[in-house]
């Protein structure tokens, strides 16, 4: 069997996802630096220019990196489809975005217009090259399985959380009169509880059971979750633009909204007590720190509702166990999956019939411990940091060590990947 | 007609079920069909077996698992 001499045609080469699996722990030291350039506490004050760009060093720095590298990968293997142009859109979207996430933090940090103007460019242009790309390649798929749905869906909340985004910048940089704090809701809205959260429902449908050995999600789950909750979230869009002034419909969607994530990450966690081989797994513990977060977040932010007195800091609270509890312990979690996945994917198809490392042995085990506990502690420090000047410092420090390692973790799985492709060439005569 | 040789892989984690299904094709006498039994489409594979001369027939089962059914190109 000739698989030495396969294309990759379906799969793109393992450099465009790695290179933005790369690059994006590099955001991780970033934030910390952003937090602590900082004047005083900066969780203290949520809209600090310090918080605000260390919140979007994390949100396209460092997420939206790993999940625009991963969705090159993702969409072929899971609905069998890959993007358009690849080499073009993964190029352009990685010096786009990156670039135009730098351009932003400038902006928040020094004030200027001209730095918010730049990221307008540069993000719009990162952001809706990716959005286009990503939508031809699921119109052509050939799977139309529930995966599919939720990750057009979310690619359809973050076309709007874009929009909302790129008014809000326009907006600061002009100096113009803007419904701010509607605008700045729906924004967050559809980007963490849309693409975020829509994105990871519909890529777990596929990855937990495949990587965690777990019974499939129910049917009913799978069916209806991922529209229902971006129906709830026009809704609440809706809502909040054209009658701000009636907040309890938009309570009851937001209740709904939080009863459909708890159920999400409810089901997901009773999967993962049932999976077939109950050994531990340091990405398996990743996956369940992300759900018990957002279990947390819905409370907290039901919480918020109930409490006036205390809704700033509680509503703050829950942004910190949504964001960097439950949507970094999850991608640093798939992340440990997804790059030993690679290097063996690409390494067989290169040729490799015999001797390729173990998925297993391609990053050790022992360091993605040390980063789920890492991880955890970082976490702790974000519950504490909006009263504590010290657990905002923790947080830092947690922060600039969760990057440097994940960046290990990366590196290492790039080094294995070359070393076993040189085995593979033969040596120059 | 061929004889037909069954995989069963469900259940499997990645990357076994591909190497598993690679290695039974690696030794598929001619005229043979390898019945696969697996709990996901698996679209990479699909490039595989097209690039080795392979046809190959995939149904979706009731139990959410997919049959896929592998013969070689004459």
């Amino acid at each position: 069997m000739n698989i030495a001499s396969l294309s990759t045609d379906q799969s793109p080469p393992i450099s465009f996802p790695f290179s933005f699996f790369a690059l994006a722990p590099l955001f991780l030291l970033l934030a910390a630096g952003m937090l602590a350039l900082g004047r005083g506490n900066p969780f203290a004050e949520t809209h600090s220019p310090a918080m605000l760009a260390a919140a979007h060093c994390i949100t396209l720095g460092f997420m939206a990196a790993v999940m625009f590298g991963a969705m090159q990968q993702i969409l072929p293997v899971l609905v069998g489809s890959k993007m358009p142009v690849a080499r073009l859109v993964a190029r352009s979207v990685l010096l786009a975005l990156l670039t135009g996430t730098l351009a932003l933090c400038a902006g928040f940090m020094l004030g200027e217009p001209a730095w918010l103007n730049l990221a307008l460019v540069l993000l719009g242009t990162a952001f809706l090259t990716f959005i286009g790309a990503s939508l031809v390649s699921l119109a052509r798929a050939p799977a139309k399985n529930e995966t599919r749905t939720a990750i057009l869906l979310a690619v359809i909340t973050l076309a709007v959380a874009v929009g909302m985004g790129m008014l809000l910048a326009r907006g600061y940089a002009a100096g113009a009169s803007l419904p701010y704090t509607e605008f700045a809701a729906a924004h967050v809205g559809f980007a963490l509880g849309g693409w975020i959260l829509l994105l990871i429902i519909g890529v777990s449908y596929q990855v937990v059971p495949m990587f965690q050995l777990t019974p499939n999600y129910p049917k009913w789950l799978t069916a209806a979750l991922a529209p229902a909750i971006f129906i709830l979230l026009l809704s609440a869009a809706l809502m909040l633009l054209l009658d701000p002034a009636s907040p309890w419909f938009a309570r009851a969607i937001e209740c709904l909204f939080w009863l459909l994530a708890v159920v999400f990450a409810g089901v997901t966690l009773n999967l993962q007590s049932r999976r077939r081989r109950q050994v531990p797994d340091a990405t398996l513990s990743f996956f369940r720190l992300g759900m018990l977060a957002l279990i947390a977040a819905a409370l907290l932010a039901l919480a918020a509702m109930r409490y006036p007195d205390a809704h700033s800091v509680l509503r703050t609270l829950s942004a910190l166990a949504f964001l960097p509890g439950f949507a970094m312990s999850v991608v640093n979690g798939m992340l440990y999956k997804i790059i030993p996945f690679l290097v063996w994917f690409h390494l067989f198809r290169g040729g490799m019939k015999s001797g390729i490392p173990n998925m297993k042995q391609i990053i050790p085990e022992n360091w993605m411990w040390w980063h789920y506990r890492l991880q955890l502690g970082t976490l702790l420090a974000f519950a504490g940091a909006p009263f504590w000047k010290w657990a905002a410092q923790a947080v830092m420090l947690g922060l600039l060590l969760q990057g440097l390692l994940l960046g290990a973790g990366v590196f290492t799985g790039i080094a294995v990947y070359r070393q076993n492709v040189r085995r593979l060439k033969p040596a120059p005569v | 007609m061929g004889s037909t040789v069954t995989l069963d892989v469900c259940g499997l984690p990645p990357p076994e079920p591909f190497v598993n299904i690679m290695a039974t094709l690696e030794t598929l006498p001619a005229e043979t069909t390898l019945q696969a039994r697996i709990h996901r489409e698996p679209f990479p594979l699909y490039d595989v077996l097209r690039e080795n001369g392979f046809a190959w027939q995939t149904t979706a089962l009731a139990d959410g698992n997919f049959q896929i059914l592998i013969h070689r190109i004459p």
